[in-house]
Formats: C-alpha cells, structure tokens, sequence
C-alpha cells in the first residue's frame, strides 16, 4: 500500500508547516512516511513543495507522481500537473485553476480572509479538505495543527474545519496503524545529527549559518540550556572551525556545521585538527556546486572533496548516514572515533537527508556508546611529565587539557616534538608523520564495510553500487527490477574512509557488473573504486540536477541501459 | 613564581636585537607579578615572528594558525572560563589575516587579552608591509612604496567598545609589564598594541626612531574612562605625526562578559561536564515519537 500526497505553494505560504501537520498526523496513525521537503532559495515567492509518501512498510525515499495533489498557486499547479499518478485527485485553490474530472476547487483564500480575517490560514483549509479525502482521522490532524502551531491554533483549527467540511469523504481508506506509539519515531536528518551529537555530549558548535547546515545549529541552538551546550554564531566559517578546535582543545566535546562553500573556508582548519590531533566533527550538508550552486537543493558532490581537503597528510573519519535513524547512531560514531583517535570527522549528509522527515525504528541509546577518553586527574596525577604528543605504537597520544592538572598542554600547527614544541628535526618530522598516519591503520578497523542486498554473493549479480541519502531509492529500485529478474544487488556505504578496500575489492569483483548510483556527474564513488578497491564500475548514473534520486528514475535508467 | 619560571629553557630563534626578547621578559613579569600558575593560563598565538613566543613560555599553549589566535582563544575561553586565555602574535596576524576576528571578538566581549607584536611589517617572511606599515614605506614587495592607509588599530579597538585598550613600546620592559598586568586583571576584551623595532627589515621606524616620539600618557591629563578623548588623541596624533602615546588608552568600567551573559557558562565551565546519561537524554528522543 502507498499513497502520495504533495502540496505545492510558494514560500511564505507555509508549506512546511502543512507538511509537517500532515506528517505528524500519519505518523500517529501507525503509519510510515517519507516527507521530502523541495524549495527555491528566497524568502517569499518560488517554488515550495512538500512530497509526503504513505506507506504501511518503513520507506527511505521520494516519489515522483503523486495520488493527491494539493495545489496553492496558478504557477504550481503548471509545475506539478503532469506529475499525478493514474485515479489522482487535486484540491486547488480556486485561483490557481486547477482543471480535471477529480479536482476540488475551494475558494481558500477567500474563505481564510472573509471568514477568518487570517489569509494565512488558505493552507489549512485546503490541508482540511485533502486530510478528509485521505480518510484521516481529524483529532490527529488537530492535534498536529497544535504540535506545529502552539499558541497559534486557534484559527487553524477553525480552517481545518472548514476544508474538512467542503470535502467528499474518505476518497482512500488507509490501513490500520502498524506500530505502537514508540516503537517507531518521526524525524529529520537535520535533527538525527543533532540529537546523536548531544548523545555523544557534544557541548559546543560554532557556525555561520549556511543552507543545508543551519538547521543542525537551529536545533542544538534550541537545546543548548536543557543539555549543556555553547552554540555560537561566528563571523566566518574560518572563525568557527578555529573557535570549535579551541574548545576541543580546552576539553569540550566541539562541533562545526556548513555547505560545500564554508566548508571550503574550514580547509586550513582542518589540516590543523589533523596536526594538532584535537578531535572535532564537521557536518555538511551538501547542495550543488560550484560555489553557491543551488542553495536549496540536494547534491553528493563533495565526497572527494571532503575525503582529500586539507593540505598535507593526516588521517580522518567519514561517514555519509542514509536515513535519519543512520544519522544519528552516525554522528555519535564520528564523535566517538574523533575523540578515541584524535582525529577530525566528518558527516557528509545533503539537503534531502537533512530536511525529510521519515518514520525510523525508535532510536535505542542502548546501542551506542559514549567514553570519556581524556586522562583521568587520578592518571594525570601519577604520570611525572607529560608529553601531548608521546609516540606510541598505536600512534595515540594520551590526552590532557589545560588546568586540568599541573602538566603543560602545548598543541602546534608547525610541525612539533612529543612535548608540542616547534621542530625541523628531520627525524622527529620522520617519527611524527609516521604517528598521525599509524592511528588511520587503527581506524580503519572499526569503520564498516558497506551494506548488500539480498545476499552477501554477488555472483551473477549487477550491483547498483551508492553511498548516503541515495539508500532508500536504491533499495527500493533494486527490489523493483529484481521482481521482475532477480538478478540485481544493492552495495551501499555509509562510512567511507578508512575502509578495509582489499575487503570492499574481494566484495565487488564477484558481481558481474557493476554500476554506481551517485548524485553527481562524475560518479566519485566510482573514481574512489576504481583507485582503493581496483574495481572498474561498467556506468554511472548521475543526477545532477539539484533532485533526489526517486526509485522509479533508477529502474527506468536500467531499464534504459539495458 | 619569579618571572623566570615563566620562561622555558629552550632556544630562542629570534634575530639579535629583536624587539621579541624584550617582550617575553615583559610577559614574564607580568605573569609573576599576577601570580598566576602556568597550568591556569593559556597562551594562544597564530603564525610569524611573535607567535613563536609561546615556544618559549612556560604555560599551556595553543599555537595555531596564522590570522586565527583570536578565533581559538575565543573557543577556548568559552569552553572553560576558569582559564585565564592570552592571544599574542604579531600585527601581520591579528590585523591582517585575522582582523575579521578581532572585529566581532570585541564585540563578543570576552575576558580575553590580545597583546600585538607591532613591527609593521612580516619579519618571517622576509620584510614585507603589514597593516600598520606607513604610507609610502618601501619593501621588495612594496617597491612604489606602500599605497594604502595604516590601520589604527587602537583606534578600531575603541570605536568597536573595548574596555580597556593600551599601547606599550617593547624597550620600556616594566612599562610594557604593567600594561599587560593591567590587560589581563580587566574583566572583558583588552587590547595591548606593543610597538617594536624589527632590526632585521625596518630601518625606518628604529629603536631610535621610536624613542624620540613617545609620548607616556601617564604624563598627560587623560583620562581612560573617556574614550571619545581617547579618539581624538589618537587622532590627532596620526594628523601630526610627531608623538606616539604609549600607556593606558581606555580603561572603562566592566560591563558584563560574554561567558557572563551566557545561561550555560552561568551553571560553571562546558569541560568537565559528565557525558549525558540515558536518563538525561530520554527527554531529547521523546520529541521524536
């Protein structure tokens, strides 16, 4: 079962928020859904439309065609028209002239300001109307007005009466809930990274607000009292990379969130969160590049970028989670192993992950784990002298912070000697290189290998090779063509350096194709493949275009290939 | 602690004659003279002839990149304001590279100390013009001579609000200490601009040259806690060329801090804090079911 509703406005009429009221309102019914959050970059105007997919089985992706379109505008009922599957319904407002044999006109907007004297409301109303279509249940629906509202609901709730009224009943009947309240949770990616960085007790982030970043700060921003956190806005990204390698270094668990482009500014710092080893994290979120790109869309062209930037050597943690529940348990790993391995990570997410909102199993702290990695002022107070940078076999200098104890913390961007201090002694230079990279051999033990579907034997097999937020439509794309000739697999990674590559080779050369799957025109997984694992994907398919991958695009662009 | 205690027993890579040495022992002074343990102050610096100094102290350093010692100090500081946190490098550094965060940090208004080597040009790499170089001033880089304006930095401090703002010259050892003393006892952002001569590449504003034109201000009737005063006189010493005024500029009373603001740095530092228990984050995943 499955059913898509999109509503389509432009900015300033709220459409995240009805998105959200919708979603909320299914997710309480024991319902799954993906909501996809799509928008132009302007504050008033464009396009902004929310994809709510229904399902009674949990979905990681997006459609394209919808079953009921909910349309605000002349403009977006234009866009949006030859997007509707066969049998689909359309509420319109009355100005947008929506056309068919299974349209509701409402005259929304005049119903909102004449009866209302709240124009705003015009979404609701139509909300209303396309909730009753669906068979909601109107309470959850109330109840998700006050959720997003607050104080306010009030003529909201009458709006929502209001459509509810002017629609025919229950077009759809949903099915009954398939989980109990939680057993499954609703969030954004956005919110995974944030709530798995205050699990893993981050209790500081710098940033300069940039889109898809902001909303990983916005949330933290929020909590900062309840758990203990500084969030701070700083004046450039270079500002808060420095900022949030000086809290670490101070002995605060520090995080940064960005784009492509103020990751770009960080560079310098992270070259030096490698020298200095002090564990920081870096969330992108990636749009479409060069330079500003698409602001607002969804791209994963900056896995190279993020794995090769900083100049000279120094080992690093990258991740890509696929869904929410991933971004969380995710971003507590990239704490965990920038703090364990005094090493930068990274949490490479994009616009669809960070925004959609998705239906997870109930994230389970029993399946993380936190430690504490600092000396312990028992340890600190044994030890007669103290080196930060010791040399050891495993290349991990036991770690101090300043005032802690009696013993001197020096860090150094030039190159150092195990106290910290600035050397051109060519052997400790020799000794030192060789220590940073010795704690990446260490890493590369606890990161994963990529996930296959149906079977760990690739024998046979075309393996549709993808990393990240692409997780969902590929899944579901390979369980497609397999129902027609089961002869497909799905090879997906969510942690992407250090990688076992000779493991990932053995992997890949059993399958008799493969092809990557990627949201870019190079195919960087691919170029990844060809130069750790010697695996030489047979075609890319690329989107570039600033969209999600939906399933039905991947199975027609196989289809098309073959 | 006598000053000496301060200093580490390593060698000093600055040229002969360097202004440098003269303010590691101002440094020195003033930290002994504070009573600080070495394991309570960080000293932050960035990159050039002066940062090195952290080398050559003996306390916890951070010496990060050049143009950024302002950012990490800030982090620092935020992150455990139980430490008292120095940001010193040179002019090239902090006005230069890095004047965006001296912008907003005095605006942020942390308890934060910035002490400038200012030589006006980049000892380290080999003479060229830094921010406050003179108009006209002639470098391999610079051979039409310097076109652009010197920044008054004292001056951008105060219009910017810095409490307590004061300029030092490197050869007046105990001067320079108490200038510093006074900096880092002031509760807020403190900016000490510390003029020296560079030996090495600038042979026009020397030892010599420095000596005729300063002008202590102890001598003078200001008065620190009026800063538009404090403008005009520097000003008017820019106009005319003649006098430096060394000593304290502004010095208003504190206003609240950044950390003091802060409902989270209220409840004590962010380091030490226990990592969240299952309890404490249980309210956290509610929100999401």
């Amino acid at each position: 079962m499955e059913l898509v509703v999109r509503l389509a406005g432009v900015a300033g009429q709220g459409v995240q928020s009805l998105g959200e009221i919708l979603a909320r309102s299914v997710f309480r019914s024991g319902l799954f859904i993906h909501g996809e959050l799509s928008y132009h970059s302007r504050i008033r105007g464009g396009e902004n439309a929310f994809t709510l997919r229904i399902s009674d089985r949990p979905i990681y992706a997006t459609r394209k065609d919808a079953d009921l379109l909910v349309v605000l505008t002349p403009e977006m009922w234009r866009v949006y028209r030859d997007r509707l599957r066969a049998g689909a319904w359309v509420v319109s407002e009355e100005a947008a002239g929506a056309k068919g044999e299974r349209v509701l006109q409402i005259p929304a907007l005049r119903l909102a300001r004449e009866k209302l004297n709240f124009p705003l409301a015009m979404g609701v109303i139509l909300l209303g109307a396309a909730g009753r279509l669906l068979g909601l249940n109107k309470e959850r629906v109330q109840q998700g007005i006050r959720e997003v509202f607050g104080e306010k609901s009030q003529p909201n709730l009458l709006a929502l009466e209001m459509g509810w009224e002017l629609a025919p009943s229950c077009e759809w009947e949903l099915p009954l809930a398939r989980f109990s309240p939680g057993e499954w949770m609703l969030l954004t990616g956005g919110q995974a990274v944030g709530a798995g960085a205050i699990a893993a007790g981050c209790r500081f982030l710098a940033a300069y607000p940039m889109t898809p970043g902001t909303p990983v700060m916005e949330f933290l921003a929020q909590r900062a009292e309840r758990y203990g956190l500084v969030v701070e806005q700083a004046e450039d990204e270079i500002a808060a990379i420095n900022m949030a390698l000086g809290a670490a270094y101070a002995g605060a668990r520090a995080m940064v969130t960005t784009s492509g482009g103020g990751f770009a500014l960080m560079v310098e710092g992270l070259s030096l969160a490698g020298m200095i080893e002090t564990p920081v994290v870096i969330h992108i979120g990636q749009r479409p590049g060069p330079a500003t790109g698409l602001p607002t869309r969804t791209s994963q062209e900056n896995l190279l970028f993020a794995l090769y930037a900083g100049h000279g050597e120094f080992p690093r943690y990258l991740c890509a989670p696929t869904t929410p529940e991933s971004a969380f348990y995710l971003t507590v790993k990239a704490f965990e192993n920038a703090e364990a391995f005094q090493v930068p990570s990274i949490v490479l997410t994009d616009q669809f992950l960070v925004d959609c909102y998705v239906t997870v199993p109930a994230l389970d702290l029993s399946r993380i784990s936190v430690h504490d990695h600092l000396l312990s002022p028992e340890e600190l107070e044994k030890i007669p002298s103290y080196e930060r940078f010791a040399l050891t076999p495993s290349g991990i200098s036991p770690r101090a912070v300043p005032g802690a104890s009696r013993h001197l913390v020096l860090v150094d961007s030039d190159e150092h000697d195990p106290y910290g201090r600035i050397t051109e002694d060519l052997s400790i230079r020799r000794a030192m290189v060789e220590k940073r990279l010795r704690k990446e051999e260490a890493l590369r033990q606890v990161t994963s290998l990529p996930e296959v579907f149906p079977s760990e034997n690739l024998r046979g097999r075309v393996a549709l090779v993808g990393w990240g937020s692409t997780f969902g439509a590929l899944r579901e794309a390979v369980e497609a063509l397999n129902a027609k000739q089961d002869r497909y697999a799905h090879v997906h990674f969510s942690e992407l350096w250090p990688l076992r590559w000779e493991e990932v080779g053995e992997l890949l050369r059993g399958a008799a194709e493969v092809i990557t799957v990627e949201g870019n025109a190079w195919g960087q997984l691919g170029k990844l493949l060809r130069q750790e694992a010697g695996i030489r994907p047979a075609k890319h398919i690329a989107r570039y275009d600033g969209r999600p991958f939906t399933p039905e695009e991947i199975v027609e662009a196989m289809t098309h290939g073959a | 602690m006598g000053p000496e205690e301060y200093l580490a027993d390593v060698e000093l890579a600055w040229c002969p004659g360097c202004g440098n040495f003269a303010i590691r022992r101002a440094l020195a002074l003033a930290l002994s003279q504070l009573g600080l343990p070495p394991d309570k102050v960080v000293l932050v610096t960035g990159i050039g002839q002066a940062a090195k100094i952290v080398h050559y102290m003996r306390v916890n350093g951070f010496d990060g990149l050049h143009g950024r010692t302002i950012a990490a100090a800030a982090g620092i500081k935020m992150a455990n304001p139980n430490l008292t946190v120095i940001a010193e490098s040179g002019d090239g550094d902090i006005y230069g590279e890095g004047g965006n965060h001296l912008l907003h940090n005095i605006r942020r208004n942390l308890d934060l100390t910035v002490l400038v080597h200012d030589n006006r040009v980049y000892g380290l790499t080999k003479g060229q013009a830094s921010p406050t170089a003179p108009l006209g001033y002639q470098t391999r880089a610079q051979p039409f001579g310097v076109l652009t304006r010197p920044l008054n930095p004292l001056a951008l401090a105060i219009s910017l609000g810095a409490g307590f703002v004061g300029q030092t010259f490197s050869g007046e050892v105990e001067q320079t200490a108490e200038l510093i003393v006074q900096a880092v006892r002031y509760r807020g952002f403190a900016l000490v601009n510390i003029l020296h001569p560079c030996p090495s590449w600038n042979r026009v504003q020397t030892f010599a040259w420095y000596k005729e034109r300063l002008w202590n201000l102890a001598d003078s009737d200001h008065d620190p806690t009026d800063r538009l005063a404090a403008l005009s006189l520097l000003i008017s010493a820019e106009e005319k060329g003649d006098r430096i005024p060394v000593g304290v500029l502004v010095n208003t009373p504190p206003v609240p801090t950044w950390e003091e603001r802060h409902p989270v740095l209220r409840q004590g530092p962010l380091v030490g804090r226990p990592l969240p228990t299952a309890a404490a984050l249980k309210p956290l995943l509610d929100e999401f079911i």
